[in-house]
Protein backbone atom coordinates (compact mmCIF):
# COMPACT_ATOMS: atom_id res chain seq x y z
CA UNK A 1 0.00 0.00 0.00
CA UNK A 2 1.23 3.52 -0.81
CA UNK A 3 2.01 5.80 1.24
CA UNK A 4 -1.06 8.00 -0.27
CA UNK A 5 -3.48 4.60 0.13
CA UNK A 6 -2.17 4.61 3.26
CA UNK A 7 -3.52 8.61 4.47
CA UNK A 8 -6.53 7.43 2.91
CA UNK A 9 -7.20 4.20 4.97
CA UNK A 10 -6.61 6.10 7.97
CA UNK A 11 -8.69 9.16 7.29
CA UNK A 12 -11.46 6.37 6.92
CA UNK A 13 -10.78 5.18 10.08
CA UNK A 14 -10.23 8.32 12.10
CA UNK A 15 -6.79 7.54 12.73
CA UNK A 16 -6.31 11.48 14.14
CA UNK A 17 -2.88 10.92 15.88
CA UNK A 18 -1.21 8.60 12.98
CA UNK A 19 -2.59 11.68 10.32
CA UNK A 20 0.17 13.81 10.61
CA UNK A 21 3.27 11.46 10.43
CA UNK A 22 1.23 9.88 7.64
CA UNK A 23 0.75 12.86 5.70
CA UNK A 24 4.09 14.21 6.57
CA UNK A 25 5.98 10.30 5.07
CA UNK A 26 3.70 10.47 2.13
CA UNK A 27 5.51 14.15 1.69
CA UNK A 28 8.99 12.94 2.46
CA UNK A 29 8.93 10.44 0.03
CA UNK A 30 7.87 12.86 -2.63
CA UNK A 31 4.23 12.86 -3.14
CA UNK A 32 1.87 15.70 -3.68
CA UNK A 33 0.55 17.72 -1.27
CA UNK A 34 -2.72 17.98 -4.05
CA UNK A 35 -2.80 14.63 -4.09
CA UNK A 36 -2.36 13.46 -0.77
CA UNK A 37 -5.05 16.06 -0.24
CA UNK A 38 -7.38 14.66 -3.02
CA UNK A 39 -6.93 11.15 -1.05
CA UNK A 40 -8.71 12.74 2.38
CA UNK A 41 -11.04 14.14 0.38
CA UNK A 42 -11.60 10.95 -1.20
CA UNK A 43 -11.79 9.18 1.96
CA UNK A 44 -14.64 11.37 3.35
CA UNK A 45 -16.55 10.64 0.23
CA UNK A 46 -16.38 6.70 1.50
CA UNK A 47 -17.22 7.86 5.00
CA UNK A 48 -19.83 9.74 3.65
CA UNK A 49 -21.56 7.19 2.00
CA UNK A 50 -21.05 4.80 4.79
CA UNK A 51 -22.45 6.99 7.06
CA UNK A 52 -25.63 7.50 3.82
CA UNK A 53 -25.77 3.68 3.91
CA UNK A 54 -26.16 3.58 8.17
CA UNK A 55 -23.09 1.63 8.61
CA UNK A 56 -21.37 4.12 10.46
CA UNK A 57 -22.89 6.77 13.01
CA UNK A 58 -22.17 10.17 13.82
CA UNK A 59 -18.66 9.37 16.00
CA UNK A 60 -16.81 7.85 13.11
CA UNK A 61 -17.55 10.54 10.92
CA UNK A 62 -16.66 13.29 13.27
CA UNK A 63 -13.14 11.34 14.02
CA UNK A 64 -12.20 10.92 10.61
CA UNK A 65 -12.95 14.55 10.03
CA UNK A 66 -10.75 15.34 12.21
CA UNK A 67 -8.45 12.98 11.14
CA UNK A 68 -8.13 14.78 7.77
CA UNK A 69 -8.29 18.15 9.32
CA UNK A 70 -5.11 17.19 11.03
CA UNK A 71 -3.98 15.80 7.80
CA UNK A 72 -4.75 19.20 6.45
CA UNK A 73 -2.41 21.11 8.97
CA UNK A 74 0.65 19.59 7.67
CA UNK A 75 -0.66 20.16 4.26
CA UNK A 76 -1.44 24.09 4.29
CA UNK A 77 1.99 25.62 4.27
CA UNK A 78 2.61 23.86 1.06
CA UNK A 79 -1.05 24.66 -0.28
CA UNK A 80 -1.03 28.33 0.66
CA UNK A 81 -0.47 30.00 -2.75
CA UNK A 82 -0.61 27.10 -4.94
CA UNK A 83 -3.48 26.61 -7.37
CA UNK A 84 -6.64 26.77 -5.77
CA UNK A 85 -9.27 23.58 -6.08
CA UNK A 86 -11.66 25.39 -4.14
CA UNK A 87 -15.49 24.61 -5.16
CA UNK A 88 -16.38 28.05 -3.94
CA UNK A 89 -17.56 29.23 -0.48
CA UNK A 90 -20.58 27.66 1.33
CA UNK A 91 -22.17 29.94 3.94
CA UNK A 92 -24.20 27.65 6.34
CA UNK A 93 -26.63 27.94 9.05
CA UNK A 94 -29.24 26.42 11.23
CA UNK A 95 -32.42 29.09 10.62
CA UNK A 96 -33.70 31.57 12.79
CA UNK A 97 -35.44 30.21 15.71
CA UNK A 98 -33.49 26.92 16.40
CA UNK A 99 -30.51 26.34 18.05
CA UNK A 100 -29.85 22.72 16.84
CA UNK A 101 -26.22 22.60 15.46
CA UNK A 102 -25.54 19.09 15.26
CA UNK A 103 -27.06 18.22 11.56
CA UNK A 104 -25.64 21.50 10.64
CA UNK A 105 -22.21 20.84 12.13
CA UNK A 106 -21.90 17.72 10.13
CA UNK A 107 -23.18 19.00 6.75
CA UNK A 108 -20.52 21.68 7.29
CA UNK A 109 -17.81 19.42 7.75
CA UNK A 110 -18.79 17.04 4.67
CA UNK A 111 -19.20 19.86 2.79
CA UNK A 112 -15.37 21.19 3.97
CA UNK A 113 -14.10 18.31 2.68
CA UNK A 114 -15.52 17.48 -0.82
CA UNK A 115 -13.13 20.99 -1.35
CA UNK A 116 -15.72 24.04 -0.06
CA UNK A 117 -14.55 26.85 1.97
CA UNK A 118 -17.29 27.41 5.12
CA UNK A 119 -18.57 30.25 6.58
CA UNK A 120 -20.66 29.18 9.29
CA UNK A 121 -23.29 31.53 11.04
CA UNK A 122 -23.80 29.39 13.72
CA UNK A 123 -27.29 28.93 15.21
CA UNK A 124 -30.42 31.40 15.04
CA UNK A 125 -29.45 32.86 11.85
CA UNK A 126 -31.89 35.78 10.36
CA UNK A 127 -32.38 35.73 6.89
CA UNK A 128 -30.66 39.12 6.91
CA UNK A 129 -28.05 37.53 8.05
CA UNK A 130 -27.38 34.71 5.34
CA UNK A 131 -28.22 37.40 2.73
CA UNK A 132 -25.06 39.56 4.85
CA UNK A 133 -22.92 36.08 4.45
CA UNK A 134 -23.35 36.14 0.60
CA UNK A 135 -23.10 39.93 -0.03
CA UNK A 136 -19.62 39.87 1.90
CA UNK A 137 -18.06 36.51 1.28
CA UNK A 138 -16.29 36.07 -1.71
CA UNK A 139 -16.80 33.05 -4.21
CA UNK A 140 -19.84 31.91 -2.98
CA UNK A 141 -21.56 29.16 -4.31
CA UNK A 142 -23.62 27.65 -1.82
CA UNK A 143 -25.87 28.13 0.96
CA UNK A 144 -26.97 25.61 3.12
CA UNK A 145 -30.40 26.11 5.89
CA UNK A 146 -30.44 23.79 8.69
CA UNK A 147 -33.43 23.16 10.50
CA UNK A 148 -34.56 20.57 12.97
CA UNK A 149 -38.02 21.55 14.56
CA UNK A 150 -41.30 21.56 12.72
CA UNK A 151 -41.78 25.41 13.95
CA UNK A 152 -39.11 26.70 12.78
CA UNK A 153 -40.09 25.47 8.99
CA UNK A 154 -41.26 28.89 8.50
CA UNK A 155 -38.09 30.64 9.20
CA UNK A 156 -36.48 28.22 6.58
CA UNK A 157 -39.37 29.24 4.45
CA UNK A 158 -38.87 32.87 4.40
CA UNK A 159 -35.08 32.69 4.52
CA UNK A 160 -35.25 30.96 1.33
CA UNK A 161 -37.67 33.39 -0.14
CA UNK A 162 -35.45 36.48 1.25
CA UNK A 163 -32.19 34.96 -0.88
CA UNK A 164 -34.02 34.10 -4.08
CA UNK A 165 -35.55 37.89 -3.73
CA UNK A 166 -31.95 39.40 -2.95
CA UNK A 167 -31.17 40.18 -6.49
CA UNK A 168 -27.89 38.11 -5.54
CA UNK A 169 -26.59 35.63 -8.25
CA UNK A 170 -24.43 33.31 -8.58
CA UNK A 171 -25.39 30.48 -5.85
CA UNK A 172 -27.81 27.98 -5.17
CA UNK A 173 -29.18 26.70 -2.26
CA UNK A 174 -29.38 23.65 -0.21
CA UNK A 175 -31.89 22.37 2.50
CA UNK A 176 -32.27 20.00 5.06
CA UNK A 177 -33.17 19.02 8.62
CA UNK A 178 -35.49 16.31 10.40
CA UNK A 179 -39.25 17.37 9.73
CA UNK A 180 -37.68 18.99 5.67
CA UNK A 181 -38.38 16.88 2.72
CA UNK A 182 -37.76 16.89 -0.78
CA UNK A 183 -41.12 17.86 -1.45
CA UNK A 184 -40.96 20.88 1.30
CA UNK A 185 -37.86 22.15 -0.26
CA UNK A 186 -39.46 22.39 -3.38
CA UNK A 187 -42.47 24.02 -2.40
CA UNK A 188 -39.96 26.98 -0.53
CA UNK A 189 -38.01 27.42 -3.91
CA UNK A 190 -34.90 25.47 -2.60
CA UNK A 191 -32.82 24.37 -5.08
CA UNK A 192 -31.62 20.56 -3.86
CA UNK A 193 -32.44 19.14 -0.40
CA UNK A 194 -30.64 16.73 1.16
CA UNK A 195 -31.32 13.99 3.89
CA UNK A 196 -28.33 13.59 5.84
CA UNK A 197 -24.83 15.16 5.92
CA UNK A 198 -23.03 12.41 3.58
CA UNK A 199 -25.57 13.03 0.72
CA UNK A 200 -25.88 16.81 1.51
CA UNK A 201 -21.88 16.52 0.39
CA UNK A 202 -22.42 14.78 -2.37
CA UNK A 203 -25.09 17.51 -3.41
CA UNK A 204 -23.35 20.43 -2.76
CA UNK A 205 -20.48 19.14 -5.07
CA UNK A 206 -23.65 18.07 -7.73
CA UNK A 207 -25.20 21.76 -7.36
CA UNK A 208 -22.11 23.27 -8.03
CA UNK A 209 -20.47 21.54 -11.25
CA UNK A 210 -23.18 21.27 -13.11
CA UNK A 211 -23.67 25.05 -13.08
CA UNK B 1 -63.77 -2.71 32.73
CA UNK B 2 -60.08 -3.31 33.60
CA UNK B 3 -58.31 -0.75 36.07
CA UNK B 4 -55.66 1.74 33.63
CA UNK B 5 -52.94 -0.57 35.38
CA UNK B 6 -54.32 -3.78 34.97
CA UNK B 7 -55.15 -3.21 31.35
CA UNK B 8 -51.30 -2.02 31.20
CA UNK B 9 -50.09 -4.79 32.39
CA UNK B 10 -52.37 -7.09 30.01
CA UNK B 11 -50.99 -5.14 27.62
CA UNK B 12 -46.93 -5.91 27.99
CA UNK B 13 -47.49 -9.02 29.30
CA UNK B 14 -49.78 -10.06 25.93
CA UNK B 15 -52.76 -11.30 28.04
CA UNK B 16 -56.15 -9.70 27.52
CA UNK B 17 -56.45 -6.00 27.34
CA UNK B 18 -59.89 -5.06 27.34
CA UNK B 19 -58.95 -1.40 25.41
CA UNK B 20 -56.08 0.75 23.87
CA UNK B 21 -53.87 2.05 26.90
CA UNK B 22 -54.36 5.53 26.21
CA UNK B 23 -50.64 7.03 25.78
CA UNK B 24 -49.82 7.89 29.35
CA UNK B 25 -53.03 7.36 31.32
CA UNK B 26 -51.67 4.30 33.20
CA UNK B 27 -48.59 6.92 34.14
CA UNK B 28 -48.86 9.61 37.51
CA UNK B 29 -45.90 11.79 37.34
CA UNK B 30 -44.99 13.34 40.18
CA UNK B 31 -43.38 16.21 38.72
CA UNK B 32 -43.58 17.91 41.58
CA UNK B 33 -40.21 16.29 42.55
CA UNK B 34 -37.08 18.20 43.28
CA UNK B 35 -34.51 17.28 40.40
CA UNK B 36 -32.64 19.69 38.04
CA UNK B 37 -33.30 23.38 37.52
CA UNK B 38 -34.73 23.94 33.90
CA UNK B 39 -34.96 27.55 32.25
CA UNK B 40 -39.04 28.64 31.61
CA UNK B 41 -39.87 29.93 28.05
CA UNK B 42 -37.70 33.06 27.08
CA UNK B 43 -35.02 32.21 30.18
CA UNK B 44 -31.53 30.99 29.88
CA UNK B 45 -30.18 29.77 32.91
CA UNK B 46 -26.92 27.75 34.08
CA UNK B 47 -28.03 24.52 35.87
CA UNK B 48 -26.36 23.06 38.81
CA UNK B 49 -24.32 20.88 36.35
CA UNK B 50 -22.54 24.15 34.64
CA UNK B 51 -24.75 23.44 31.77
CA UNK B 52 -26.53 26.59 30.06
CA UNK B 53 -29.85 25.96 28.96
CA UNK B 54 -31.78 28.40 26.46
CA UNK B 55 -35.55 28.59 25.33
CA UNK B 56 -36.07 30.88 22.97
CA UNK B 57 -39.51 32.22 23.00
CA UNK B 58 -41.38 30.85 20.14
CA UNK B 59 -39.84 27.60 20.48
CA UNK B 60 -40.81 24.09 22.24
CA UNK B 61 -38.45 23.87 24.88
CA UNK B 62 -34.69 24.28 25.92
CA UNK B 63 -31.66 23.80 24.72
CA UNK B 64 -27.88 23.83 25.56
CA UNK B 65 -25.76 26.65 24.88
CA UNK B 66 -22.49 25.16 23.61
CA UNK B 67 -20.29 27.81 22.67
CA UNK B 68 -16.73 28.15 23.43
CA UNK B 69 -17.93 30.42 26.55
CA UNK B 70 -20.59 27.96 28.00
CA UNK B 71 -19.38 24.79 27.58
CA UNK B 72 -19.23 23.00 31.37
CA UNK B 73 -16.41 20.39 30.33
CA UNK B 74 -14.16 21.85 27.59
CA UNK B 75 -11.49 19.13 28.02
CA UNK B 76 -13.04 15.62 29.53
CA UNK B 77 -9.18 14.71 31.02
CA UNK B 78 -10.04 17.74 33.52
CA UNK B 79 -13.62 17.07 34.31
CA UNK B 80 -13.33 16.70 37.78
CA UNK B 81 -12.03 20.02 38.27
CA UNK B 82 -15.12 21.34 36.79
CA UNK B 83 -17.54 19.29 37.63
CA UNK B 84 -19.45 19.58 40.85
CA UNK B 85 -22.29 17.07 41.94
CA UNK B 86 -25.42 18.77 42.62
CA UNK B 87 -27.12 17.68 46.00
CA UNK B 88 -29.51 14.70 45.83
CA UNK B 89 -30.28 16.20 49.61
CA UNK B 90 -33.60 18.29 50.09
CA UNK B 91 -35.56 19.76 52.77
CA UNK B 92 -38.87 17.91 53.78
CA UNK B 93 -40.78 21.47 52.96
CA UNK B 94 -39.58 21.30 49.25
CA UNK B 95 -40.48 17.43 49.22
CA UNK B 96 -43.56 17.99 50.42
CA UNK B 97 -46.05 18.87 46.87
CA UNK B 98 -44.55 15.73 45.20
CA UNK B 99 -45.06 13.35 48.50
CA UNK B 100 -48.72 14.90 48.76
CA UNK B 101 -49.45 14.33 44.79
CA UNK B 102 -47.93 10.61 45.24
CA UNK B 103 -50.46 10.15 48.54
CA UNK B 104 -53.27 11.17 46.45
CA UNK B 105 -52.79 8.52 43.84
CA UNK B 106 -54.80 5.30 43.60
CA UNK B 107 -52.33 2.95 42.77
CA UNK B 108 -54.37 0.12 41.78
CA UNK B 109 -55.34 2.65 38.92
CA UNK B 110 -52.08 4.58 38.04
CA UNK B 111 -48.98 3.57 38.69
CA UNK B 112 -47.12 6.47 40.77
CA UNK B 113 -44.35 7.58 38.72
CA UNK B 114 -40.97 9.60 38.86
CA UNK B 115 -38.88 11.39 36.25
CA UNK B 116 -35.52 11.31 35.81
CA UNK B 117 -33.77 13.80 33.17
CA UNK B 118 -31.21 14.08 31.69
CA UNK B 119 -30.69 10.77 31.28
CA UNK B 120 -26.46 9.55 31.27
CA UNK B 121 -26.06 10.14 27.69
CA UNK B 122 -27.93 13.19 27.27
CA UNK B 123 -25.74 14.83 29.83
CA UNK B 124 -22.13 13.41 28.14
CA UNK B 125 -23.03 15.73 25.30
CA UNK B 126 -24.60 18.49 27.36
CA UNK B 127 -21.51 18.74 29.48
CA UNK B 128 -19.29 18.51 26.22
CA UNK B 129 -21.35 20.16 23.38
CA UNK B 130 -22.52 16.77 21.25
CA UNK B 131 -19.21 16.83 18.25
CA UNK B 132 -16.73 16.42 21.56
CA UNK B 133 -18.66 14.43 23.62
CA UNK B 134 -19.04 11.82 20.60
CA UNK B 135 -15.34 12.09 19.48
CA UNK B 136 -14.38 11.44 23.13
CA UNK B 137 -15.65 8.19 23.10
CA UNK B 138 -12.96 7.27 20.74
CA UNK B 139 -10.31 9.44 21.82
CA UNK B 140 -10.84 9.44 25.95
CA UNK B 141 -12.44 6.52 26.48
CA UNK B 142 -10.93 6.00 29.77
CA UNK B 143 -12.07 9.78 31.06
CA UNK B 144 -15.42 9.21 29.33
CA UNK B 145 -16.41 6.00 31.10
CA UNK B 146 -15.20 7.25 34.31
CA UNK B 147 -17.74 10.72 33.77
CA UNK B 148 -20.64 8.09 32.57
CA UNK B 149 -19.81 6.24 36.05
CA UNK B 150 -19.92 9.47 38.37
CA UNK B 151 -23.14 10.36 36.31
CA UNK B 152 -24.57 6.88 37.14
CA UNK B 153 -23.94 7.01 40.93
CA UNK B 154 -26.01 10.51 40.83
CA UNK B 155 -28.74 8.84 39.58
CA UNK B 156 -28.40 6.18 42.06
CA UNK B 157 -28.00 8.33 45.09
CA UNK B 158 -30.99 10.37 43.62
CA UNK B 159 -33.34 7.27 43.27
CA UNK B 160 -32.43 6.20 47.18
CA UNK B 161 -33.85 9.53 48.02
CA UNK B 162 -36.82 9.35 45.96
CA UNK B 163 -37.68 6.31 47.07
CA UNK B 164 -37.18 6.78 50.39
CA UNK B 165 -40.05 9.96 50.12
CA UNK B 166 -42.42 8.66 47.67
CA UNK B 167 -42.05 4.80 46.99
CA UNK B 168 -42.74 5.15 43.08
CA UNK B 169 -44.27 1.92 41.29
CA UNK B 170 -42.83 3.21 37.69
CA UNK B 171 -39.93 5.01 36.42
CA UNK B 172 -40.17 7.45 33.23
CA UNK B 173 -36.82 8.25 32.14
CA UNK B 174 -35.38 10.72 29.67
CA UNK B 175 -32.50 10.20 27.83
CA UNK B 176 -32.58 10.72 23.46
CA UNK B 177 -30.40 8.12 22.33
CA UNK B 178 -30.80 8.87 18.23
CA UNK B 179 -32.14 11.21 15.92
CA UNK B 180 -35.06 10.20 13.81
CA UNK B 181 -33.20 8.01 11.37
CA UNK B 182 -30.20 6.47 13.23
CA UNK B 183 -29.16 6.01 16.47
CA UNK B 184 -26.38 8.37 17.61
CA UNK B 185 -23.36 5.50 18.24
CA UNK B 186 -23.04 2.35 16.60
CA UNK B 187 -24.89 -0.67 18.55
CA UNK B 188 -21.59 -1.74 20.14
CA UNK B 189 -20.19 1.29 21.00
CA UNK B 190 -23.70 1.54 23.29
CA UNK B 191 -22.93 -1.67 24.22
CA UNK B 192 -19.23 -0.87 25.59
CA UNK B 193 -20.13 2.65 27.29
CA UNK B 194 -23.81 2.69 28.31
CA UNK B 195 -25.25 -1.26 28.58
CA UNK B 196 -23.68 -1.70 31.65
CA UNK B 197 -23.85 1.99 33.46
CA UNK B 198 -27.53 1.38 32.89
CA UNK B 199 -28.05 -2.20 34.11
CA UNK B 200 -26.46 -0.84 37.56
CA UNK B 201 -29.09 2.38 37.24
CA UNK B 202 -32.28 0.41 36.36
CA UNK B 203 -31.36 -2.71 38.31
CA UNK B 204 -31.32 -0.18 41.26
CA UNK B 205 -34.59 1.07 40.56
CA UNK B 206 -35.97 -2.71 40.29
CA UNK B 207 -34.42 -3.45 43.35
CA UNK B 208 -36.52 -1.11 45.35
CA UNK B 209 -39.62 -1.26 44.30
CA UNK B 210 -40.12 0.15 40.94
CA UNK B 211 -42.50 -2.38 38.84
CA UNK B 212 -41.74 -0.10 35.75
CA UNK B 213 -39.39 1.19 33.44
CA UNK B 214 -40.15 3.63 30.96
CA UNK B 215 -37.38 4.67 28.77
CA UNK B 216 -38.26 7.61 26.76
CA UNK B 217 -35.88 8.03 23.60
CA UNK B 218 -38.37 9.90 20.94
CA UNK B 219 -35.94 8.50 17.49
CA UNK B 220 -34.95 5.57 15.68
CA UNK B 221 -33.21 3.29 18.24
CA UNK B 222 -34.60 -0.12 16.82
CA UNK B 223 -30.85 -1.35 16.54
CA UNK B 224 -30.99 -0.73 20.85
CA UNK B 225 -33.72 -2.50 21.23
CA UNK B 226 -31.32 -5.78 22.74
CA UNK B 227 -29.77 -3.29 25.19
CA UNK B 228 -32.97 -1.89 26.20
CA UNK B 229 -34.04 -5.30 27.18
CA UNK B 230 -30.73 -6.37 28.66
CA UNK B 231 -30.80 -3.29 30.58
CA UNK B 232 -34.59 -4.00 31.98
CA UNK B 233 -36.19 -1.59 30.14
CA UNK B 234 -39.95 -2.73 30.19
CA UNK B 235 -41.55 0.12 27.51
CA UNK B 236 -39.56 1.94 25.03
CA UNK B 237 -41.57 5.78 24.84
CA UNK B 238 -41.16 7.83 22.04
CA UNK B 239 -40.96 4.36 19.30
CA UNK B 240 -41.20 6.78 16.14
CA UNK B 241 -42.25 5.29 12.46
CA UNK B 242 -38.65 5.20 11.54
CA UNK B 243 -38.22 2.04 13.53
CA UNK B 244 -40.54 -0.07 11.49
CA UNK B 245 -42.61 -0.96 15.60
CA UNK B 246 -44.73 -3.89 13.45
CA UNK B 247 -41.88 -6.22 13.20
CA UNK B 248 -40.14 -4.70 16.28
CA UNK B 249 -43.79 -6.24 18.28
CA UNK B 250 -42.96 -9.08 16.44
CA UNK B 251 -39.55 -9.82 17.18
CA UNK B 252 -39.59 -8.51 20.46
CA UNK B 253 -42.83 -8.52 22.11
CA UNK B 254 -42.96 -10.47 25.10
CA UNK B 255 -39.54 -8.85 26.07
CA UNK B 256 -40.51 -5.51 25.78
CA UNK B 257 -43.10 -3.07 24.71
CA UNK B 258 -43.19 -0.14 22.41
CA UNK B 259 -45.13 3.29 22.83
CA UNK B 260 -45.41 5.89 20.19
CA UNK B 261 -45.54 5.36 16.48
CA UNK B 262 -47.59 8.74 16.73
CA UNK B 263 -44.77 11.06 15.55
CA UNK B 264 -44.94 14.23 17.43
CA UNK B 265 -43.43 16.30 14.06
CA UNK B 266 -46.01 15.97 11.87
CA UNK B 267 -48.94 15.67 14.41
CA UNK B 268 -48.27 18.33 17.29
CA UNK B 269 -48.23 21.63 14.97
CA UNK B 270 -49.53 24.42 14.86
CA UNK B 271 -52.33 24.39 12.66
CA UNK B 272 -53.13 20.58 13.67
CA UNK B 273 -55.38 18.53 11.98
CA UNK B 274 -57.81 16.18 13.93
CA UNK B 275 -58.87 14.49 10.49
CA UNK B 276 -54.91 13.74 9.98
CA UNK B 277 -54.35 13.00 13.89
CA UNK B 278 -57.29 10.00 13.18
CA UNK B 279 -55.31 8.77 10.12
CA UNK B 280 -52.53 7.98 12.01
CA UNK B 281 -54.10 6.34 15.20
CA UNK B 282 -55.92 4.04 13.17
CA UNK B 283 -52.60 3.74 11.15
CA UNK B 284 -50.62 2.62 14.40
CA UNK B 285 -53.30 0.73 15.98
CA UNK B 286 -54.53 -1.72 13.49
CA UNK B 287 -50.57 -2.33 12.05
CA UNK B 288 -48.97 -2.22 15.97
CA UNK B 289 -52.32 -4.61 17.27
CA UNK B 290 -53.91 -4.96 21.11
CA UNK B 291 -50.64 -6.58 22.35
CA UNK B 292 -47.13 -4.85 23.25
CA UNK B 293 -47.87 -1.74 22.29
CA UNK B 294 -49.23 1.67 23.65
CA UNK B 295 -50.27 3.83 20.98
CA UNK B 296 -48.72 7.18 22.04
CA UNK B 297 -47.38 11.00 20.37
CA UNK B 298 -43.70 10.51 20.80
CA UNK B 299 -42.79 13.49 22.10
CA UNK B 300 -41.95 13.11 26.32
CA UNK B 301 -44.39 13.49 29.21
CA UNK B 302 -48.31 13.40 28.83
CA UNK B 303 -49.06 16.86 27.29
CA UNK B 304 -48.36 18.13 23.96
CA UNK B 305 -46.66 21.27 22.91
CA UNK B 306 -49.63 22.50 20.92
CA UNK B 307 -52.78 22.96 22.88
CA UNK B 308 -55.61 20.15 22.08
CA UNK B 309 -53.25 18.03 20.17
CA UNK B 310 -52.90 15.42 23.19
CA UNK B 311 -56.51 14.89 23.82
CA UNK B 312 -57.39 14.66 20.53
CA UNK B 313 -55.16 11.92 20.24
CA UNK B 314 -56.51 10.44 23.06
CA UNK B 315 -60.17 10.23 21.83
CA UNK B 316 -58.49 9.06 18.66
CA UNK B 317 -57.68 6.50 20.49
CA UNK B 318 -61.12 5.51 22.51
CA UNK B 319 -62.51 5.80 19.73
CA UNK B 320 -60.03 2.76 18.11
CA UNK B 321 -60.54 0.93 21.08
CA UNK B 322 -64.26 0.70 20.49
CA UNK B 323 -63.82 -0.37 17.04
CA UNK B 324 -60.67 -2.83 17.51
CA UNK B 325 -61.69 -4.29 21.25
Amino acid sequence: MSKVEEVKAHVEKGKTKLIPGLVQAALDEGDAAMDILQAMVDAMSVVGEKFSAGEIFVPEMLIAAKAMSNGVDVLKPLLAGGPSKSLGTCVIGTVQGDLHDIGKNLVAMMVESTGFDIVDLGVDVPADKFIDAVKTNENVKLVACSGLLTTTMPAMKDTVAALKSSGLTGFKVIVGGAPVTEAFATEIGADAYAPDAGSAAVKAKELVTAA
Amino acid sequence: MLTKRQNLMETIKGGNPDRFVNQYEFLEIILEAPLRTRPQRGQTITNEWGITLSWPEEQLGPFPVHDQAHIAIKDITKWREVIQCPTVEFSDERWAPAIDHANSVDREDQFVTVFFASGTFEMIHFLQGMENGLMNLYEEPDYTHELIEFLTDYEIRYAEQIIKRIKPDALFHHDDWGSQIASLMSPQMFEEFFLEPYKKAYGFWKDNGVELIVHHSDSYAANLVPYMIDMGIDIWQGVMTTNNTPELIKQYGGQISFMGELDSGPLDVKDWDVKMIEEHVEKACRTCGKHYFIPCLTQGLNFSSFPGVYEATSEAIERMSKKMF
